[in-house]
């Protein structure tokens, strides 16, 4: 009877003198890294590189030109905190309306995507092209829907023209929902909330289908109406979803900018800037001021805003947990 | 050196090698401007672009130098490429640049070489004179900028660009139909502030207006109508003390107040919306007919036909005066918009002096005018009207006045060296049209903004 046996690699190098088991060996950890050696070099020249050339330039004056950067320290962010009147009066304006939008904007998006989501749940018939219906607003999202926005909502758009028709004119706003100082933010608030419900949405879909069914029927038999399963059944299951959301919301709001720049420009009047705005801004509408360490400061306030805002997630998260 | 190493390192060279040849900016070049050379060209104007190619063709045609013009739009856009071309080492032969500021800018910063031997004698006489010197970087200039500004690197005498277009800012556009319908004459232009706000009031409807403006870019207000209209009301020495540091003749003084108020009296007459639009958007509004006065540039002539309105459609003024104020007639200083730079990095410095020379020249530079509708630098002297239409060529008769009643809006000799003009602009947007602030209010606030500047001002 003849037996064979199958020999290992392992067991293969371990009977292999010291010098060749060591070169094969290397020859596979090279083999290895040429593998990941294009990844790690992309990642060292536009990641690791671009990350620590901002970071240095945060502490330098520069217009972007000029063959030297002059170094200022703590210069920047000190102009940016309190030192220099002017920007520190414009930060402070930007971060109050960034903070009005970080907490609008998630607290109103969870309002209206969980009722959303608990409704498309309950449809049987034409649940998937509803979905698609509602994921429109994401799939589209970008600079053309802004662009799109602002005919929308400009004096003569439609929901002046829908509100003159519907008799209500009082509501029309005649310099537009975007040049009027009172409804400008607000206006802005409700088209990043109609953009960003789409995905919350989907979240609260998947949370939704994945709590056992058994649950909310036992509610129901003991005598639970439907506010009661969704206010103490549903909305505890679906804290983490919401706690996601939530701070991917803030976290938006604290770096968006590109429908500030494209509907409003910050305007009208400043009354929409916001600090990712700012520091577009200062990075590119300087024209050739050196004012592109000042940007990099503000880029890496905002990044120590949302480091603290990811802790902050990942201890609520624990919690709810 | 292992065998290995040394093919790496002299592929390394071959690479240095080759990208240090392919970024001459052009042709092979000797540098002698030779006919077979090629050149290639940024500007920021789409319109500056197509004429500047059509006219390089001409230029091939006399020398046998090909120049490639690209339009990089917007402003911001073409900044940001020059930035990254210029670490790159990828940067064209010439630049066409903002006049009196960019130039110095990206000059002392060693981007563009140093034109003042190259400007002389007849080059620089068939200049319009109000523009011969824009371009070059004087001492008053170098003292006055903040202690960061590259300017700072440059040294007095050095010339930058060379004057292309020029023009003045504070022109007001009238729709003709439009002031026929409202039953005022089509061809005369208001003789003061208050006739042009009468006729603000005849065509201003309920839902459409009157005024016109990108207020969306908030500076427009101030730079365009406020700084003209309260130049003429006040005189030029208490208009610079509006500015001053330490001022107590500032924007809340009784002189300020009294322009503030002036200039708020637009604000029934704005046509809705118009702080929501950017310049073009809101010259393309009143192209439209959606408003009957568009106030602007010499150069919005052009784009103005470009969106379908025929300039014998349109009747030009610059602001008027205030009755009230104290000087009656205003004429406005033309400057030079843009110049033409050469980079420091060019291998075809000869041939891209030669290509400015050309284009500066009545030939090149009416050539170029004809086609772009936009106002040269250069004297075209009795071609001018052939060139640029009767239309434009009228717009010339507003540049020259009495020197204490003509608004230069080159002059920035007064503003703190960090003057950033977005802020009062912000503060007579809130004024008017969003009446969020009355004159007294606005005045307070446009003295703490100005008084702030000088503070960072190092």
């Amino acid at each position: 009877m003849s037996t064979t046996t199958v020999e290992l690699p392992a067991q293969r190098l371990r009977e292999q003198p010291p010098a060749r088991a060591r070169a094969a060996r290397w020859r596979r950890r090279l083999v290895g890294w040429a593998f990941v050696a294009p990844a790690v070099a992309l990642f060292l020249l536009m990641g690791a590189y671009t990350i620590a050339s901002g970071f240095l330039l945060s502490f330098a004056k520069w217009n972007g030109f000029t063959p030297t950067w002059r170094w200022v320290g703590l210069g920047n962010y000190a102009d940016l905190l309190y030192k220099d009147p002017s920007l520190a009066a414009d930060l402070r304006r930007a971060a109050g309306n960034t903070a009005q939008v970080m907490v609008a904007t998630p607290l109103l998006t969870v309002a209206v995507s969980l009722p959303l989501a608990v409704m498309l749940n309950s449809v049987t018939r034409l649940r998937a092209v509803l979905r698609s219906v509602y994921f429109l607003p994401y799939v589209t999202s970008g600079i053309a829907v802004y662009y799109a926005w602002r005919y929308v909502l400009a004096p003569d758009g439609a929901i002046n023209l829908l509100l003159g028709s519907l008799g209500l004119g009082s509501l029309r706003q005649l310099q537009g929902f975007l040049g009027n100082p009172d409804t400008a933010l607000p206006t802005l608030i409700v088209v990043l909330v109609w953009s960003s419900v789409p995905v919350a949405t989907l979240l609260y879909l998947s949370g939704l289908q994945a709590i056992d069914r058994g649950i909310i029927e036992a509610a129901h038999i003991d005598g639970a109406g439907s506010w009661h399963v969704l206010r103490r059944i549903i909305w505890p299951l679906l804290r983490p979803i919401t706690v996601a959301i939530v701070l991917l919301g803030v976290r938006d709001a604290l770096h968006g900018f590109q429908i500030f720049l494209i509907t409003t420009n910050g305007g009208p009047g400043g009354h929409t800037d916001v600090l990712g705005l700012m520091a577009y801004r200062l990075a590119f509408m300087k024209g050739l001021a050196p004012s592109l360490g000042h940007a990099s400061a503000l880029g890496w306030l905002l990044f120590a805003g949302a480091v603290l805002l990811t802790l902050a997630n990942a201890r609520l998260l624990r919690r709810v947990q | 050196m292992t065998t290995v190493g040394k093919r790496v390192l002299g592929l390394a060279a071959a690479l240095v090698m080759g990208l240090a040849a392919c970024s001459s900016g052009g042709g092979g070049g000797g540098g002698q401007g030779q006919a077979g050379q090629s050149l290639r060209m940024w500007t920021f104007k789409k319109s500056h672009a197509d004429a500047l190619n059509k006219a390089a063709a001409q230029f091939k045609a006399k020398t046998g130098i090909s120049v490639t013009v690209e339009a990089v739009t917007p402003d911001d856009v073409f900044v940001s490429k020059v930035q990254s071309a210029a670490q790159t080492n990828g940067l064209p032969d010439v630049l066409e640049v903002h006049a009196s500021g960019e130039d110095f800018e990206m000059g002392s910063s060693g981007l563009l070489q140093d034109l003042a031997a190259d400007v002389t004698g007849d080059w620089k006489q068939r200049l319009l004179p109000s523009t011969r010197e824009s371009g070059v970087l004087t001492q008053k200039k170098i003292d006055s900028v903040a202690a960061d500004s590259p300017i700072k690197n440059g040294k007095a005498g050095q010339r930058f660009s060379v004057p292309f277009t020029a023009g003045a800012f504070g022109i007001v556009y009238a729709n003709k139909d439009k002031l026929r319908a409202a039953g005022l004459d089509p061809d005369t232009p208001p003789k003061s502030w208050e006739e042009f706000l009468k006729a603000l009031e005849a065509t201003t409807g309920k839902s459409q207006g009157g005024l016109s403006l990108g207020l969306k870019i908030s500076q427009t207000g101030f730079n365009w109508i406020y700084q003209p209209l309260a130049f003429a009301y006040l005189g030029k020495e208490r208009f610079h003390a509006l500015f001053g540091k330490g001022t107590t003749q500032g924007f809340a003084s009784p002189d300020g107040v009294k322009t503030l108020e002036t200039y708020a009296k637009l604000t029934p007459y704005w046509m809705p919306g118009t702080a929501t639009l950017g310049i073009d958007e809101a010259d393309i509004a009143f192209a439209q007919g959606k408003s009957a006065f568009d106030v602007g540039g010499t150069f919005t002539l052009a784009f103005l036909a470009q969106n379908g309105l025929s300039p014998d459609k349109v009747l030009a003024f610059p602001i008027p005066p205030s009755a009230e104020g104290t000087h009656k007639q205003i004429s406005m200083a033309p400057l030079a918009l843009t110049g033409l730079g050469v980079t420091a990095t060019t291998q075809n410095r000869e041939a891209a002096v030669k290509w400015i020379d050309w284009v500066t020249s009545p030939e090149g530079a009416g050539m170029v005018a004809k086609e772009s509708l936009d106002l040269p630098s250069t004297d075209l002297g009795t071609q001018a009207e052939a060139l640029l239409g009767k239309d434009l060529a009228a717009l010339q008769k507003y540049f020259t006045g009495p020197p204490e009643s003509t608004y230069e809006a080159a002059d920035d000799s007064f503003f703190p060296s960090d003057w950033d003009q977005v802020k009062p602009g912000d503060l007579t947007v809130r004024l008017t049209p969003l009446k969020e602030l009355d004159p007294q209010q606005a005045g307070t606030e446009l003295d703490k903004v100005v008084a702030s500047m000088w503070k960072s001002t190092k």
